[in-house]
């Protein structure tokens, strides 16, 4: 069964070039342009793992995570930020959830995809 | 008849003492009396004698040789009368009278004129008191002085008296030991020295100009000063006060010095800490603002290199407009690194409002405050810096955003809406900017402080109270002021209000219109 990936990306060149990569790497891609359309968009087709950017309109990346988390505790989730540091892949976990994987932009996109294969992994 | 004739010529030559004619105790009676005032009489000068002799100091004492020998001679003329009264002789008795008669008037007529002034001299009593008078006011004024210069030593502000020398020179007369301690010159090496050769050269050079307008204009002086001394940096603020001397020059000059070089240091140090905090906000935006372009033209590229031939414009497309991105946000850096001591410039404020509007307005979706802007109808020639306005605005606005947070903070359901209206008059040559915010409003008893330096209703640690400042600064220098109230409809308003820079002829015509 093909993996599903919903994307929160308020930047719709950015979202665009996404989905192309994704679709490419074998996964089943949701787009949303903000926090709150991520929700619906979760509740109508349940996501395997969050790939969302921080800052956004409405509801920010953060907001999302928590009310995904609430009752998605297991949700893997993927952020792109321009305020993380450079670098790439630390993963930040809280007891009982699975894990946050932050990536810096630019995102190193080779990185990105073998993350999301590992996260996805059965 | 011969008998009394001869009884009279007897008497005239040779007069039968008392002694035989009277009884004989009435004859004691007057000899031991006579005796005993003569012996008297010459006692009391004898004891006068040594009292003006053994009293250098005594006023008028020839009065007292006067009573002396006034005294001695009544004394005379009782031990004359007792010889009398066994041997008579009328002419003897005469003479001694008679002097005594010159000695007694002299003293008599000599007393009178002596008199005032005898009455002037204090009395030992009066003496007395005056002597313990002025030993108490001398025990006053030494506790005084004692109290004065125990004061003068432990006051925290420096003293020093100066005395004016011919060329515009001074030398110090006294310093106390709080100048010791904030010029770094001992007293031993301070008094009686040239200022202009002890003290360290930035501060000879920023105060000596101060002390000669002092002593020329002959008034109170009032300065500020810094400079780095032996001691590090200090910073003082002085007054100083001209004396003058018998002939009216000004010779003296009295100055306190405040040690104001923490209060300084602290006020150098926030404003740096302002700046850095403005950097750093600025950084890690702009580090935010380029990653978004830099990541999509990225992932355009990346597409283009794996995808159809077709795709290839559309990516070089995109690519170059975020490259574009980059660029804009590189020349907004530059502007605010020159903004500095760029000259002031004629421009637009209408797009620089929209600017800060909009960096406000993405700072703000995270804490859900919409941010607004009613464009203006037309172009609002001002003149200033840019990119120094929308610093200014970037304040205004934050404090805004601030208010509608603690509204929020209080009231979840309050709105949280900032609006900002560009309006022009071109009758009153005045462009107004207005950010109106749903917050507490201004407290009635705040309204007069928001713009004082350091002033802020912030928790300790999150604002310095620079902002409202800052952007009152940014006002003046474009020939405008900010003016703050409450609307009646609830929050804040802020007005900006900035003189339009119109061309004559147009500010001709709105001026006939």
């Amino acid at each position: 069964m093909t993996a599903r990936i919903l994307v929160a990306e308020d930047e719709i060149l950015a979202a665009m070039a996404l989905e192309d990569e994704l679709l490419r790497a074998g996964y089943e891609v949701v787009l949303a342009p903000d926090g709150l359309a991520a929700l619906t968009q979760a509740e109508r087709s349940p996501p395997d793992l969050l790939l969302t950017d921080l800052r956004m309109p409405r509801l920010d990346g953060g907001g999302l995570i928590r009310r995904l988390r609430e009752v998605r505790p297991d949700l893997p989730v993927v952020v792109m930020t321009g305020y993380a540091p450079p670098g790439g892949g630390e993963a930040f976990r809280r007891p009982g959830e699975a894990p946050v994987t932050v990536f810096p932009k630019p995102v190193d996109m080779d990185l990105l995809v073998a993350t999301l294969r590992d996260l996805l992994a059965p | 008849m011969a008998s009394a004739l001869s009884l009279f010529d007897q008497t005239r030559i040779a007069r039968p003492g008392l002694c035989q004619i009277l009884p004989p105790e009435v004859l004691a009676l007057h000899i031991v009396s006579d005796l005993a005032i003569g012996l008297a009489y010459f006692s009391i000068p004898a004891a006068i004698a040594v009292f003006v002799m053994r009293r250098r100091d005594l006023v008028f004492s020839w009065v007292f040789w006067l009573f002396a020998a006034f005294i001695i001679a009544c004394g005379t003329t009782h031990f004359v009368h007792v010889w009398g009264l066994f041997s008579p002789d009328w002419w003897r008795e005469g003479i001694v009278k008679a002097v005594c008669a010159v000695i007694s008037v002299v003293t008599a007529v000599a007393l009178w004129p002596l008199l005032p002034r005898a009455l002037a001299l204090p009395s030992p009593a009066a003496l007395r008191r005056e002597v313990e008078e002025r030993r108490a006011a001398e025990a006053r004024a030494l506790r005084s002085e004692a109290r004065m210069s125990a004061f003068i030593a432990n006051l925290p502000e420096a003293l020093f008296v100066l005395r004016t020398a011919p060329g515009g020179n001074f030398r110090y007369e006294a310093v106390n030991p709080a100048f010791e301690r904030l010029f770094g010159l001992s007293r031993a090496q301070a008094e009686g020295g040239n200022p202009e050769a002890l003290l360290p050269p930035a501060i000879a050079q920023a105060v000596l100009p101060r002390w000669r307008q002092c002593a020329a204009e002959g008034r109170r002086l009032d300065y500020a000063a810094e400079a780095e001394t032996p001691n590090g940096f200090r910073a003082w603020q002085t007054v100083l006060v001209p004396m003058q001397g018998a002939d009216g020059q000004v010779d003296q000059l009295l100055g306190t010095a405040r040690d104001v070089t923490e209060t300084r240091r602290l006020q150098l140090g926030l404003v740096q800490n302002a700046r850095l905090a403005t950097v750093g906000t600025m950084c890690a935006g702009l580090a935010h603002e380029m990653s978004q372009p830099l990541n999509i033209a990225t992932l355009w590229l990346r597409r283009a290199q794996s995808g159809a031939a077709e795709r290839l414009p559309q990516a070089i497309a995109v690519v170059e407009g975020q490259l574009r991105r980059i660029a804009d946000l590189v020349a907004r850096i530059r502007a605010l690194a020159s903004a500095e001591d760029a000259a002031p410039v004629r421009f637009d404020a209408a797009p620089v409002v929209a600017a800060a509007v909009g960096t406000m307005a993405r700072q703000a979706v995270d804490e859900d405050v919409e941010v607004t802007l009613e464009p203006a109808p037309a172009p609002l020639p001002v003149r200033g810096q840019p990119a120094r306005l929308e610093e200014a605005l970037l304040h205004l606005l934050a404090n805004a955003r601030e208010a509608c947070a603690a509204r929020r903070a209080a009231d979840p359901s309050a709105p949280a809406r900032i609006t900002v209206r560009l309006l022009s008059d071109s009758r009153t040559g005045e462009a107004v900017v207005e950010v109106q915010d749903t917050g507490p409003g201004i407290p009635d008893a705040l309204a007069e402080r928001i713009f004082d330096p350091f002033f802020t209703t912030k928790e300790p640690g999150t604002g310095v109270g620079l902002g409202l400042t800052f952007a009152l600064g940014v006002a003046h220098a474009m020939g405008g002021r900010i003016e703050a109230h409450n609307p009646v409809e609830g929050g804040a308003c802020l007005r900006l209000i900035l003189r339009l820079d119109q061309d004559p002829q147009a500010a001709a015509e709105a001026q006939r219109g």
